[in-house]
């Protein structure tokens, strides 16, 4: 009997161990290299830092961040990152759902335009910059030839990436065409998961197509419309390479985004507290917004 | 059984022995491996140089010119760097200034003071910061102006501008709207941006500069008299329409391509043009004539690379020998075979120079060119002006008034770094 309880603990303290176990590859993982680099760069935040660790850093306190809330560049990277989170969410949600909608109804070819719409998710983005950057060019650039050439709706060229006025339309359109296929794919698996009989049952009542999309449909995407919007607000925020690609922040820095100040401050500069600096803050904020979002839109209705 | 374990043993220490006396160095580099630098390096320099030092060994590591700098950076945080690095000139300073690089002018005085002289200045100065040399030069390069013989002989002109007054003449001339569309379609000038990098051969040929001599001041010198004719200049030929967008960033047809194409008539371009346009163009006719002269005379850019010996090295004196290898008569003079311009006085009017189908114009422009101030700062420094540049020709922002403002962003980099 003593042996018996004693194996039963074992086997309970076992399986513990083994469920731990299994956790534990991903969990030292996140803690290297998520959990450790936040802290980390706190730290770092708040010295002088030099790149050689040979030389000792200057405790300086909250100076970097004091020095941030007074740096005119960061205001305007700042207002840029949102600008172009506010912009680009909707229209790949929108858009997506559209696709996905329409993907959804038609039975010929769904595998087919699945792949081609997704296609722009899997490819560099060093590429589809470089690619855009050619789109958007003033003289032979695709979108003056359309625009002017063939359907005469403007009469000279756009400097599209040239005036600051304009530089940022090139860096969103790439944003949203990039991301359609990824929203697309997402509310796609998530029209699957509605059952058949709902909208069966609504036609036997008379529902008609947008009724079935209002009240059906919309409500059960809810939850992959949450998952959504935070997973694309959190990728919005961390907008760097398009950026750095097509216009380097220029033309006067009117298309500088967080992530781009946060690296030519570290990286050309050698300003790594300032850098982390800028980095802690973008977490703080980008953590903040994606909680609220879930906190405001969670409640599920049903 | 006693014997063979001393035996054993004796071998032991013997093969030891020889492992500890040859001394491996590695040698981070950003030759492309499909040039003929590369080759010359790896099929004939090393190999001579391993065959007079049979106690060194030397590994070289390729990195993409684009990767270096994260590699050096990545390398410093961890202190595992190669023992000599083929650097950009501008990093030097950077480098020097958090400690990783070796001052050699101090660590090995008495070589430094006999090699020294022998170098150009120009590129020597960019191994320099706060009093000390923190490398040696091993390339230089400078940019010359590239004229389009076909444009130019369509509008009556059969040689490139020697002064400004006939570029800007010439500029206006070759601007054209051929298909009548009301847009120019074939342009005076290009060039691919407003940073100090492009814009040097403007300030310093009108008589301008951006620092002082000493690179402690910019008041005075960013915004001199000559400073600003040059930026009004180019801002009057760019609103003028006789400069294509590519110089703001607008995008589109690249210089060398369009140079190739005849659609710029005139751009700015280092030696490296040649290949490229050639790879491409194998027929195209490549003519280049000095940067226009204006009241600063002809001055155009330094660019090129210094090799230096980082401080995380274990191999330092060893190091050392490969950098006066790299850097003596002999090899500087087999790298022009492969159009890498070389950095010693001796080679100037050396016979392989005069023979070279284009080096000629580049090393007659290296005797006045201009390096970018050697300071940690300068990263920031090229931004500060590259924007003021931009705040006058893309966003209408007075000269004086942009100028001024730079001089006093730069003034706060330089008190950074007192």
């Amino acid at each position: 009997m003593i042996f018996q309880g004693c194996t039963d603990l074992t086997r309970e303290t076992r399986r513990k161990w083994a469920g731990l176990l299994f956790v534990l590859p991903g969990m030292l993982a996140y803690l290297v290299w998520t959990i450790y680099p936040i802290f980390n760069g706190f730290y770092m935040s708040l010295f002088k830092w030099n790149l050689n660790p040979r030389i000792p850093n200057e405790f300086i306190g909250l100076s970097n961040y004091v020095k941030l809330f007074q740096d005119p560049q960061f205001y305007v990277a700042l207002s840029n990152t949102i600008k172009y989170a506010v912009i680009t969410v909707p229209f790949q949600l929108v858009l997506g759902l559209l696709v996905a909608v329409l993907l959804n109804r038609g039975k010929k070819g769904q595998t087919l335009f699945r792949l081609l719409y997704y296609l722009p998710v899997i490819t560099s983005w060093v590429v589809v910059s470089v690619l855009f950057q050619y789109l958007f060019a003033t003289r032979g650039g695709m979108i003056n030839f359309l625009l002017k050439d063939v359907l005469h709706l403007i009469k000279t060229d756009i400097k599209w990436l040239a005036q600051t006025s304009t530089a940022m339309i090139p860096i969103y359109t790439l944003g949203i065409w990039k991301g359609i296929g990824w929203t697309m794919l997402i509310f796609l698996a998530g029209l699957q998961s509605i059952p058949k009989q709902l909208y069966e049952a609504a036609r036997i009542d008379g529902a008609g197509g947008w009724k079935l999309f209002a009240k059906i449909t919309m409500p059960l995407l809810r939850p992959t419309f949450v998952f959504q919007l935070v997973m694309l607000t959190i990728g919005g925020f961390n907008v760097f390479l398009s950026v750095l690609i097509m216009t380097g922040g220029g033309p006067r820095n009117s298309t500088q985004v967080l992530n781009t100040y946060m690296f030519k401050e570290a990286f050309e500069y050698f300003h790594f507290g300032y850098g982390a600096a800028i980095a802690v803050v973008f977490f703080i904020m980008v953590f903040t917004i994606s909680q609220l979002q879930r906190r405001f839109l969670k409640s599920d209705p049903y | 059984m006693r014997m063979r374990k001393a035996l054993l043993v004796l071998v032991a220490i013997l093969a030891v022995g020889m492992l500890l006396a040859v001394e491996e160095i590695t040698f981070w580099h950003t030759y492309s491996t499909n040039s003929g630098e590369y080759n010359l390096l790896t099929a004939k320099i090393i190999p001579e140089f391993e065959k007079a030092h049979p106690d060194i060994k030397v590994k070289e590591t390729q990195v993409n010119y684009n990767d270096m700098r994260q590699r050096l950076i990545v390398g410093t945080a961890a202190g595992v760097l190669g023992d000599v690095i083929r650097m950009d000139i501008i990093w030097v300073p950077q480098f020097a200034e958090i400690e990783m690089l070796v001052p050699v002018d101090i660590v090995f005085a008495e070589d430094f003071a006999k090699v020294k002289d022998g170098f150009l200045p120009g590129p020597l100065s960019t191994c320099e910061w706060k009093g000390h040399y923190y490398g040696l030069p091993l390339d230089t390069n400078t940019q010359v102006l590239l004229w389009n013989r076909k444009l130019f002989e369509e509008v009556g002109l059969s040689e490139g501008p020697k002064t400004m007054d006939e570029f800007i003449k010439y500029a206006k001339l070759l601007t054209k709207d051929k298909n009548g569309d009301g847009q120019n379609d074939q342009w005076g000038y290009a060039d691919g941006g407003l940073g100090p990098w492009n814009t040097i051969p403007w300030i310093y040929s009108f008589g301008g500069h951006i620092l002082d001599s000493t690179n402690q001041k910019a008041e005075g010198f960013v915004n001199s008299e000559g400073s600003i004719r040059a930026l009004q200049t180019v801002k009057d030929l760019f609103e003028s329409g006789f400069v294509a967008d590519t110089i703001i960033g607008g995008g589109g047809i690249g210089t060398f391509e369009g140079y190739a194409e005849n659609i710029y008539s005139m751009i700015l371009a280092g030696p490296w043009a040649w290949p490229i346009i050639r790879g491409q163009y194998p027929d195209a006719e490549i003519n280049a004539v000095v940067f226009p002269a204006g009241d600063g005379g002809s001055r155009s850019v330094v660019g090129g690379e210094n090799i230096v010996i980082t401080e995380t090295s274990e191999h330092k004196a060893a190091s050392w020998e490969f950098v006066k290898y790299m850097t003596s008569h002999e090899v500087q003079k087999a790298f022009v075979e492969v159009s890498q311009m070389p950095v010693l006085k001796s080679l100037v009017e050396d016979q392989v120079i005069i023979e070279h189908p284009y080096f000629h114009v580049f090393m007659q422009q290296l005797t006045t060119a201009v390096a970018r101030s050697p300071h940690p700062g300068w990263n920031q420094i090229n931004d500060i002006m590259d924007q003021a540049w931009q705040d006058v020709i893309v966003a209408d922002y007075g000269v004086k008034e942009s100028l001024d403002y730079a001089v006093e962003l730069i003034e706060r980099v330089l008190a950074e770094y007192r």
